[in-house]
């Protein structure tokens, strides 16, 4: 018999109650996981976005809603000119209900621009100019919109043709619906502003060039802010809301997961009140008393560690695959997401179990003799 | 009585694997105690009114009285498990209330048996008797080759992995006096140990205590109220209302 092996027993000697607590701490944890793995993987789909468009810098205003504030499309012109700028591509993004999706990304492009460059017809084709009512679909937005080459889509009043189906190499791309800049501008009575000016930089351009690119754009456009392409959706107040949301919501259940451990965890003392005492009487030192249930509580928060993190993927699996959210969703759960739910369950633990182990260790071996 | 300077082992133990030197009391004195009392409840309950005796190394002390005469509390201070209130209690001459460490005293030096047994419901014998010898430094297999040897004096070998819901009271006993002896301590200190017991398993239990104290010659004091069993001891200590009342030698303990 190994310390171990009793502190496994302590565990298992209320093997319902350290399972409902085992299942507090998962669900904790299965937040934590979900919920940022969800926002990073917004994140670096995004980034993945745009790297498939090759943008270099992105160029938009986006405040503290989901797209960014439209502008004039004029806007662009105080660009182009200047050194290192190799092209510039407006853009129109926006978040819409379609048809049977609740949310959908609708992103016009300029015509002829590069971000229509790197799409790859599966199916059927592009629009053949920027006039005709035509849109290309993500290969993902097909699926969710059960839509194919032929059929039409209702964008808010106007009825327009699916004319292709594309892959755009990402998630977001592949989740997007996709027109010509001009048209949506009119649908959506926003006729001479953009809200995002993708742009690519001259080959050899190094970071630090574009950093200052960045800033002259900035100071020249009072109206939007440029970042490099990478650093764009983390610096957007949108998405620092949202994973603040995420953080705060996943403490909140860890917290909730500490206050489950400790309840147990007193208990647990409470009723091993005799029993702690009796160890004090043969002979156990008070910091091995301690160190017991300081490790059964760290012990609980390791297993709740691992189902949550097992409940967290499982369950961002199957999100990805609801029909609501397909194309929206491609949560980043990395390995070191994963450590860190695990080591953040294992902390849980520990901070669960000082006081409990604190007062098991101040019990006095007398009460061995009473009862 | 007192023979001072002179040296003592105090047990087979760890512990007991050192001489100690006694600076006070005589070598063969284990206990010693001085106006010892005990209070409760800021005054109220006062279990212990000023007590003075002396235990010598191998005697077998029966302390005997009624319910609330003290002698519980009094085999509480003699274990450590509790402080007295006032007045001191020395083991081998020094005094339990300077000792630094009294987890070491009670792992190394006394064994405690008590009435309810008190083993941990969810190990098995082996395992319980094992539970006082991780204060020691024996290895995972020191321990168990140790536990099975306990196990086998207290006649029990054949029921080391049955928990202690599947033993009987007397059973239960036999692996608490093995748990006891886990340390090799010099003392032995009993609370009612067959005070759980039908007449059978008393006397079998009583049986093996007496005999194992003959064999390793520790120092037995054992708490009881059955006149019967103090008839076995070498020396009776009578205990009533917090005093003792009589201390006499037994003429011819069995």
């Amino acid at each position: 018999m190994t310390f171990l092996s009793i502190v496994t027993h302590g565990l298992m000697r209320r093997p319902v109650r350290t399972g409902l607590t085992l299942v507090g701490i998962s669900i904790g944890i299965a937040a934590v996981v979900a919920l940022v793995g969800i926002s990073r993987g917004f994140e670096s789909s995004w980034e993945s976005g745009m790297k498939s468009r090759g943008t270099d810098i992105v160029v938009s205003n986006m405040g503290s809603a989901l797209t960014p504030k439209p502008f004039p499309a004029t806007v662009r012109d105080r660009i182009t000119a200047l050194p290192h700028v190799a092209e510039t591509c407006a853009i129109f993004v926006e978040l819409m209900s379609i048809e049977t999706a609740e949310m959908m990304i609708v992103s016009a492009r300029e015509w002829g621009g590069f971000s229509w460059k790197n799409l790859k017809v599966t199916e059927g084709r592009l629009p053949r100019d920027a006039a005709e009512p035509a849109v290309v679909l993500g290969k993902t937005a097909a699926e969710v919109l059960k839509k194919k080459v032929g059929d039409t889509l209702q964008l808010e009043t106007e009825e327009l043709a699916v004319v292709g189906i594309v892959d755009g190499g990402a998630v977001v791309e592949n989740g997007s619906v996709i027109l010509s800049l001009p048209l949506m501008q009119k649908i959506t009575a926003n006729e001479g502003k953009i809200n995002i000016i993708d742009l690519r930089a001259t080959p050899g351009t190094s970071k630090e060039e574009m950093n200052q690119l960045s800033a002259e754009i900035t100071r020249l456009i009072p109206e939007a802010r440029a970042v490099i392409a990478s650093d764009h959706i983390r610096n957007s107040q949108a998405y620092k809301m949202i994973r603040a949301m995420s953080w705060g919501t996943s403490l909140l259940a860890v917290l909730v997961g500490v206050l489950g451990v400790m309840n147990t965890m007193l208990m647990t003392v409470f009723e091993r009140t005799q029993e702690i005492c009796i160890l004090l009487a043969v002979g156990w030192k008070r910091r091995r008393i301690f160190r017991m249930i300081l490790l059964e509580s760290a012990l609980l928060g390791f297993l709740g560690g691992i189902g949550g993190v097992a409940i967290g993927v499982i369950g961002v699996k199957v999100l990805e695959t609801t029909p609501a959210l397909r194309g929206l969703l491609e949560a980043d759960l990395n390995v070191r997401l994963l450590v860190t739910a695990v080591i953040i369950a294992v902390v849980v633990g520990v901070i669960s179990g000082l006081y409990p182990a604190w007062r098991s260790s101040r019990l006095s071996p007398s009460h061995a003799l009473q009862g | 009585m007192a023979r001072h300077g002179q040296t003592h082992a105090p047990g087979n133990g760890e512990a007991g694997d050192k001489l100690m030197t006694l600076p006070n009391g005589g070598a063969g004195c284990v206990f010693e105690a001085i106006g010892l009392k005990k209070e409760y409840d800021d005054g109220q309950v006062r279990a212990l009114r000023g007590v003075d005796f002396r235990i010598e190394q191998g005697e077998f002390v029966a302390i005997v009285g009624q319910s609330g005469s003290g002698k519980s509390t009094l085999l509480q201070m003699l274990g450590a498990l509790d402080h007295p209130s006032a007045g001191s209690l020395l083991y081998r001459g020094t005094s339990l209330a300077e000792r630094a460490d009294l987890a070491a005293y009670r792992a190394h030096e006394v064994g405690f048996i008590f009435q309810a047994f008190h083993l941990l419901p969810t190990f098995t014998a082996l395992e319980n008797v094992q539970i006082p010898m991780f204060e020691t430094h024996r290895s995972v297999s020191e321990r168990n080759q140790r536990a099975r040897e306990l196990l086998k004096l207290v006649g029990l070998e054949s029921r080391q992995h049955h928990f202690p819901a599947k033993l009987s009271g007397g059973e239960r006993q036999r692996v608490a006096i093995a748990r006891s002896l886990a340390n090799g301590a010099s003392v032995l200190l009993a609370d009612e140990p067959t005070g759980n017991l039908d007449s059978e398993n008393a006397a079998l239990v009583l049986d093996l205590i007496v005999r194992l104290r003959r064999e390793q010659n520790f120092t037995l004091v054992l708490v009881t109220h059955d006149i019967g069993i103090a008839a076995q001891a070498s020396r009776v200590i009578e205990m009533k209302d917090g005093r003792i009342v009589s201390d006499r030698q037994n003429a011819n303990p069995p």
